[in-house]
């Protein structure tokens, strides 16, 4: 009976979660705050980008790849930052389970190793879907508050896209909540997991097209952006989200959430070996 | 009825070189409660871990109700219930959400879950604190909310590491309360370690006594008493004018006789089956008796007379670590 075990590992992730609002409004807070103030500083640039001549690559569609404006284009990115940083701390919890001995009692009972793993990806997608619709319900609210600015949709969002949407969000929170939790099994010190864990953090943000144009990237980073797997997410955010994208990118959502999928299958095959290798008998 | 545990020339060596349990072998009937009596540092807990598959044995073999506890390591887990020296309870959870998930974990279905918790929750007194979040316990409620956690499965062995260690007085007299009970009413085999010597002379139906890794003496507290010797009874007399060495000599059943402090301490395998004749043969030489008393030797002076070392509850912990400890920063083996 896999799944009671799988439900009741999960129950118990989302409980813990429920019962601290503490950590709940403060990782709430960090994405409203790039929200309200990064964004909004920030989007002076659309103006710039809207009076450099065309022929240079100038006019706001073209920067901002499809995106009417920069606080629009920095929303989709902001999507998969979020889920970037609330997964990559989930793997916090399995080394305070080691130390307070609840892993002890977990990993003694007749549980399959891979059914403690994925629960734990599991409810850290149930809270990366509402950190993420989170992101897009302040975006859209601020387009109403007058002085603010806001996302603006220019496209009608089909069921598919919005289900493709759904499957970014899902894939991006599966695929570094893996890496997280698999480094949690591994690091048994809670500083060296945060010294490890910010070591991943930044670069895998400022490599990515989550926050920056990417036609203002430099050609090295613009290629290594591709790949990242916030670009690839972002990038099925905006095309479903703005009429014009289509044009400015090589590629479709469909696209990109398979190379997505491949990315989180092949980090979650190396994930679940590393986990199974910890909780190995000695 | 046959063994719940059996041990043959169960083996740990960690880093090549640490021999934490050196070949040890015993057996646990069904049903009875095991001790395994030493200082920190003995070998205890990493048979424990052997025996319920947290380790691998570096040699020699276990089973565990009849299962191997190498080769058929998953099904041990699903029968055995295992409580550890530390808490292991969700701080975060409730008591009765800790057992709803300790029952989800070993696959009790729902109904048969909530009817053993709340039997569970009863018979170890925390009904009232159920609800609460663990964090707000006290150290007595903790290790009964593990006792409870570790049985919600119905195991058919339970083992035990150090149940009461840090508990106080009364809280270890609870628990132990709770271990004989279990064991009356669902026969249970509990195996458990401690290095109290007065818990395992009342729990245990046999004890084992574990030094250095090593097995130095197995039976029940009474047949390991006997083994160094017998009771001592120690008789009174009123008056000192006769001395009664001789004639309580002749006593049948009494092995020696000292004089000490005025009264005579007789030494005899089974104490109380000589005072019957100890009076008589005073009051045939004419000499009332203020008083007679019979004692079992303490495992005190079991450990003592295995080991070759006095044994220091509270001393000898710390003292084991530091030795461990000292060794391993020299790279030596433990033995």
């Amino acid at each position: 009976m896999t799944v009671r075990e799988f439900a009741a590992l999960v129950d118990r992730d989302l409980r813990q979660w429920v019962r601290s609002p503490t950590a709940i409004i403060s990782s709430l807070l960090l994405p409203f705050l790039y929200l309200l103030l990064f964004g909004q500083a920030f989007n002076n640039i659309t103006g710039l980008a809207a009076s450099l001549p065309a022929a240079s690559g100038g006019g706001a569609l073209s920067t901002f790849s499809g995106a009417p404006d920069y606080y629009s284009y920095f929303t989709a990115g902001m999507v998969g930052f979020t889920l970037l940083g609330t997964s990559l701390f989930a793997g916090a919890n399995v080394i305070f389970d080691r130390r307070f001995g609840v892993l002890k009692k977990i990993v003694s009972a007749p549980v399959a190793r891979d059914v403690i793993f994925g629960a734990r990806i599991f409810s850290a997608v149930v809270r990366g879907l509402i950190f993420g619709s989170f992101v897009f319900v302040i975006a859209l609210a601020f387009a109403h508050v007058p002085g603010l600015n806001g996302l603006t949709v220019t496209a009608s969002v089909t069921p598919v896209g919005a289900l493709e949407i759904v499957l970014a969000m899902v894939m991006l929170t599966a695929l570094f909540t893996a890496i997280s939790v698999a480094i949690g099994f591994l690091i048994e010190q809670i500083d060296a997991f945060f010294a490890v864990i910010n070591l991943v953090n930044l670069p895998v943000l400022f490599t990515s097209s989550a926050l920056f144009p990417r036609t203002l990237l430099p050609p090295w980073l613009k290629a290594a952006s591709d790949w990242n797997p916030i670009s690839l997410a972002s990038n099925v955010v905006r095309e479903n989200l703005f009429a014009a994208a289509g044009s400015y990118y090589p590629d479709g959502p469909a696209f990109y959430l398979g190379v997505l999928a491949i990315v989180t299958v092949v980090f979650g095959a190396l994930t679940t070996a590393a986990v199974r290798w910890s909780l190995r008998p000695r | 009825m046959g063994d719940a545990i059996r041990a043959v020339g169960l083996t740990k060596v960690f880093n090549g070189k640490i021999r934490a349990v050196a070949g040890v072998s015993f057996q646990v009937r069904e049903g009875e409660v095991f001790g395994f009596l030493g200082p920190n540092g003995a070998g205890k807990t990493t048979t424990v871990n052997m025996l319920t598959t947290f380790l691998r044995p570096t040699e020699g073999r276990a089973t565990v109700d009849g299962l191997d506890v190498v080769g058929e390591a998953a099904e041990v887990r699903r029968r055995i219930g295992v409580i550890f020296q530390e808490s292991t309870a969700d701080d975060q959870l409730t008591g009765r959400e800790n057992l709803r998930l300790a029952a989800a974990l070993y696959g009790v279905g729902r109904g048969k879950a909530e009817a053993e918790i709340a039997r569970l929750l009863g018979a170890l007194k925390l009904e009232e604190a159920a609800d609460r979040l663990v964090r707000t316990y006290s150290g007595g409620m903790r290790r009964r909310l593990e006792l409870a956690a570790g049985l919600v499965h119905t195991p058919r062995v339970l083992f035990l590491d150090e149940p009461t260690l840090g508990l106080d007085p009364q809280a270890r007299a609870g628990i132990g309360d709770t271990i004989r009970q279990l064991r009356q009413e669902q026969g249970v085999t509990v195996f458990l370690t401690t290095h109290y010597l007065d818990e395992a002379d009342q729990l245990c139906d046999r004890i084992a006594i574990i030094d250095r890794g090593e097995i130095r003496a197995i039976g029940t507290p009474s047949e390991l008493k006997e083994r160094i010797g017998g009771d001592v009874v120690t008789v009174a007399p009123l008056s000192d004018a006769v001395d009664l060495t001789a004639a309580l000599q002749r006593v049948p059943g009494v092995l020696a006789v000292s004089r000490q402090e005025g009264a005579y301490r007789l030494k005899a395998t089974r104490g109380e089956t000589v005072v019957p004749g100890a009076v008589q043969a005073s009051l045939a030489a004419g000499v009332g008796l203020a008083s007679v008393s019979v004692k079992r030797p303490s495992l005190d002076e079991v450990f003592l007379e295995f080991t070759g070392r006095a044994y220091r509850e509270e001393e000898g912990p710390t003292a084991t670590d530091w030795a461990v400890r000292v060794q391993r920063f020299r790279g030596g083996a433990r033995r």
